[in-house]
């Protein structure tokens, strides 16, 4: 257990904290932004930006290996479908039959690997970073729906509740004899035992704290008030309504070129 | 008021509140109630009301129908949703007829909610695992129902101190022992101050301390007026001063009156008297046997022991309790400098207040979790380098939460569970048998262990640790829901893998058991393990 500060008001972060929709409202319209501008060195700037502010914000080491989960996939299932079959390519690099590598169609791939990196990147230092609490009660103050709140938070807090009931799982099964080492096929092997009680305790939890949930009034309608109190100021919301428009406006310059393009 | 069976008057004794006379705010006429997968009626013949200020205990053994009567009363099963309903409920003067059919009126949760309090079995189900702190956790129903923000930090501070949860406010609900989660889940019941509460086993895993303070919060909520209406299979002090006594067997009302008049012999033998001094079995607890002086060495010593769990890596996340030791701070240790020794047939018992680390510590002993410094050794080797799964065929663990430890599709499955690998599959079968004989759950060994009542998922629990025959049995709150006579068969169990050579660590906060049971008692306080 760790210890809390004592005394009546809850722990509220000593340091001032930027409000979860300035968080939200940057990393949206950098994602807008970079996919509309499709420019090669923002995409770039942008993956580096995220990585340095990861470093800085400790959270490197939970955005990184997601990141890789999700790109390193995609970038091969690109790399073979434009890098090896550019229509528009011209300068042929190596050639096996009806597949050929082309320079236009490496550009291309690179090109698109980057965007995807710098959008996917952005996305997932922002769950990794935003405070979720404060975004359920900044969301609940702004009247949304307490049921959309409550599914949205639970979309971020899913994953860990899910690895914790895993872990669990996991002990009671090695507290019966299930050696699990550290090897990637002794892991993989234990999770194939987990999957079916894990899936049926998770539907099973899911029953009861609907129940409790309801009682609660989680689906009530009429306003909502917040225990939470979350940081904001008129420097924010003036900010967030400029990221806003500057994402409007790249949209917008985007299909006029594509549109003076035809 | 409670009767059983109002619809044949006069078949059943009727008794009265104190505070009879009231209009009920909460009531409840069951004709029958049967689940839509269930072939015989979960409940039958039952009339309960609860005037304002009224106490009420229901006791029942456990798969008595407790449960479902406390949901059913609370709004937490609502009619036609899991299960069909032929009577009436009543809450507040308006009364809702349901006859099973399509016509059936429909109750709204949030609303009911509103008017009864619930505190369920499980205390966890109650969390809404959205919030971040014990305080928003409470004050979850509050901003649901848009209570102004200085009225909710007035009710959230007052709550948390009746609850003595105030220096937890600030802490992650996922982070807390079993007992604080009790506290916390009684808590978002009371907040809102509704005119019933409804407790379902609400002694289960609470520390004496906890006890006495949930005795003083019924009394101050009956002194305003609340009526408390509480469901156990355990005879609590607490409970001698409820107003009347209704004892649910198989899903219907057998007696009911004033406890003074419900004396002798109305209340089955699984329905057990806890005395919060003396040893809480319902059989006549033998004096621990005496043990010879250990000889020889200890099958299980921890030296030095410290541990604590890892920060977590972002604020507001849940925290991992892996063993993987992180940074650490020397003042969150939970586990400071422990040694302990335990030979061949000894039970050693180990209390302590709600959130000493006692689960931690029992953790430790089969390599869940590892100490930051310090070891322990089992049969003199040190487990360190082993991985959990191969210390386990010499330390067996039983979880606190039993449902923490089930997770195959049959019982039978379940306490097969790597006993083929441990003992080879012939005598695994034999294992397998005895092991359910000995907790009494031959019979039920087809069935789905989430299909269990609670005091039976404790007992197969125990099962598939006592049939891998571990020469360390650890258990943690052993007796927490268990009914008599799943305490009389976990006792015996106890007794006879201690006189086989096993060596018995029990951890609980149920000091008359461990009296009785135990042959040495130490007990954690501040991280430390000191003779009690």
């Amino acid at each position: 257990m760790t210890a809390s500060p004592a005394g009546s008001a809850p722990a509220q972060a000593t340091r001032p904290r930027l409000s979860p929709l300035t968080w939200l409202a940057a990393a949206g319209s950098t994602a807008v932004i970079t996919t509309a501008a499709a420019s090669w060195p923002l995409s770039a700037a942008v993956v580096a930006a995220c990585l340095g502010l990861s470093l800085a914000g400790g959270t490197a080491r939970r955005v990184l290996p997601a990141s890789a989960a999700v790109l390193v996939p995609l970038g091969l299932s690109l790399l073979v479908l434009h890098g090896l079959f550019f229509p528009e390519g011209r300068t042929v690099l190596a050639a096996w039959g009806p597949a050929r590598i082309t320079a236009e169609g490496l550009d291309f791939t690179g090109q698109r690997i980057l965007l995807l990196a710098a959008v996917v990147m952005v996305l997932l230092l922002f769950s990794f970073t935003v405070s979720l609490p404060d975004l359920v009660a900044a969301l609940s103050a702004r009247g949304v729906q307490g049921r959309f709140a409550f599914v949205l938070a639970s979309t971020l807090t899913l994953l860990p509740a899910i690895a914790e009931r895993a872990r669990r799982i996991r002990e009671a099964q090695e507290a019966r004899g299930l050696v699990v080492s550290r090897g990637l096929l002794s892991r993989a092997a234990a999770f194939r035992l987990q999957a079916v009680p894990l899936v049926l305790s998770l539907i099973e939890d899911a029953g009861t704290r609907a129940a409790a949930l309801e009682a609660r009034g989680l689906s009530s309608p009429g306003p909502r008030t917040s225990y939470r109190e979350v940081p904001d100021s008129g420097v924010q919301r003036t900010a967030r309504v400029v990221l806003v428009l500057a994402a409007l406006a790249a949209v917008v310059l985007r299909l006029v070129q594509a549109g003076a393009g035809c | 008021m409670v009767t059983g069976g109002p619809l044949k008057p006069g078949s059943n004794s009727n008794a009265s509140n104190a505070s009879d006379g009231a209009a009920p705010v909460l009531a409840a006429g069951i004709r029958n109630f049967t689940f839509h997968e269930g072939r015989a009626p979960a409940l039958r013949d039952v009339a309960v009301s609860f005037p304002p200020g009224s106490f009420t205990a229901i006791l029942g053994a456990s798969g008595s129908g407790k449960s479902t009567l406390g949901r059913l009363l609370a709004g937490w099963l609502p009619p036609g949703g899991h299960g069909t309903l032929a009577g009436f409920l009543e809450l507040s003067g308006t009364r809702l007829e349901f006859d099973g059919g399509p016509g059936d009126p429909r109750t709204n949760p949030a609303e009911w909610g509103r008017q009864v309090g619930f505190v369920p079995q499980d205390p966890a189900t109650v969390l809404s695992t959205v919030r971040a702190t014990v305080a928003e956790e409470l004050a979850f129903g509050l901003e649901n129902a848009g209570v102004e923000r200085g009225d909710m930090m007035a009710a959230v501070d007052g709550t948390a101190r009746l609850l003595g949860l105030h220096h937890k406010l600030g802490q992650d609900p996922a982070q807390l022992s079993g007992g604080q989660l009790r506290r916390l889940a009684i808590g978002c019941a009371i907040i809102a101050g509704p005119p019933v509460l409804v407790m379902d086993e609400p002694f289960a895993s609470l520390d004496a301390a906890g006890i006495e303070e949930l005795a003083a919060l019924v009394r101050d909520l009956l002194k305003r007026g609340t009526a408390v209406v509480i469901l156990s299979q355990t005879v609590d002090p607490l409970l001698r001063e409820a107003g009347t006594w209704a004892v649910l067997s198989e899903g219907t009302v057998t007696a009911s009156g004033p406890p003074a008049a419900m004396q002798s012999g109305v209340l089955p033998p699984a329905v057990r008297r806890v005395d919060r001094h003396e040893p809480a079995t319902s059989a006549e607890p033998l004096p621990p046997q005496p043990i010879k002086q250990p000889v020889g060495s200890p099958v299980l010593e921890l030296r030095g022991v410290s541990f604590a769990y890892p920060e977590g890596p972002v604020r507001g996340r849940r925290k991992r309790r892996s063993g993987r030791a992180g940074e650490l701070s020397r003042r969150s240790l939970v586990l400071q400098d422990v040694d302990l020794a335990i030979h061949p047939g000894e039970i050693v018992a180990v209390t302590g207040p709600n959130g000493a680390g006692k689960s931690t510590l029992l953790r430790h002993l089969n390599g869940l979790l590892r100490p930051v410094s310090g070891s322990v050794a089992v049969h003199g080797a040190d487990i360190a380098g082993a991985p959990a799964g191969r210390t386990a065929a010499s330390v067996g663990l039983l979880f606190q939460q039993p449902r923490d430890q089930l997770f195959e599709r049959t019982v039978l499955r379940e306490v097969r569970f790597g006993l083929d690998r441990l003992v080879g599959p012939a005598l695994a079968e034999n294992r397998a048998a005895a092991a359910l004989q000995a907790v009494g759950l031959a019979a039920a060994a087809e069935e789905h262990p989430a299909e269990l009542s609670s005091s039976a998922q404790r007992l197969l629990a125990l099962a598939t640790v006592l049939a891998r025959r571990p020469a360390v049995l650890a258990l943690d709150e052993p007796t927490v829901a268990l009914d008599g006579d799943g305490l009389a068969l976990l006792d015996a169990a106890v007794r006879s893998a201690a006189a086989e050579g096993a060596a018995v660590v029990l951890v609980t906060h149920d000091l008359g058991y461990a009296r009785s049971a135990a042959h040495r008692i130490v007990s954690l306080d501040g991280g430390r393990l000191v003779p009690a």
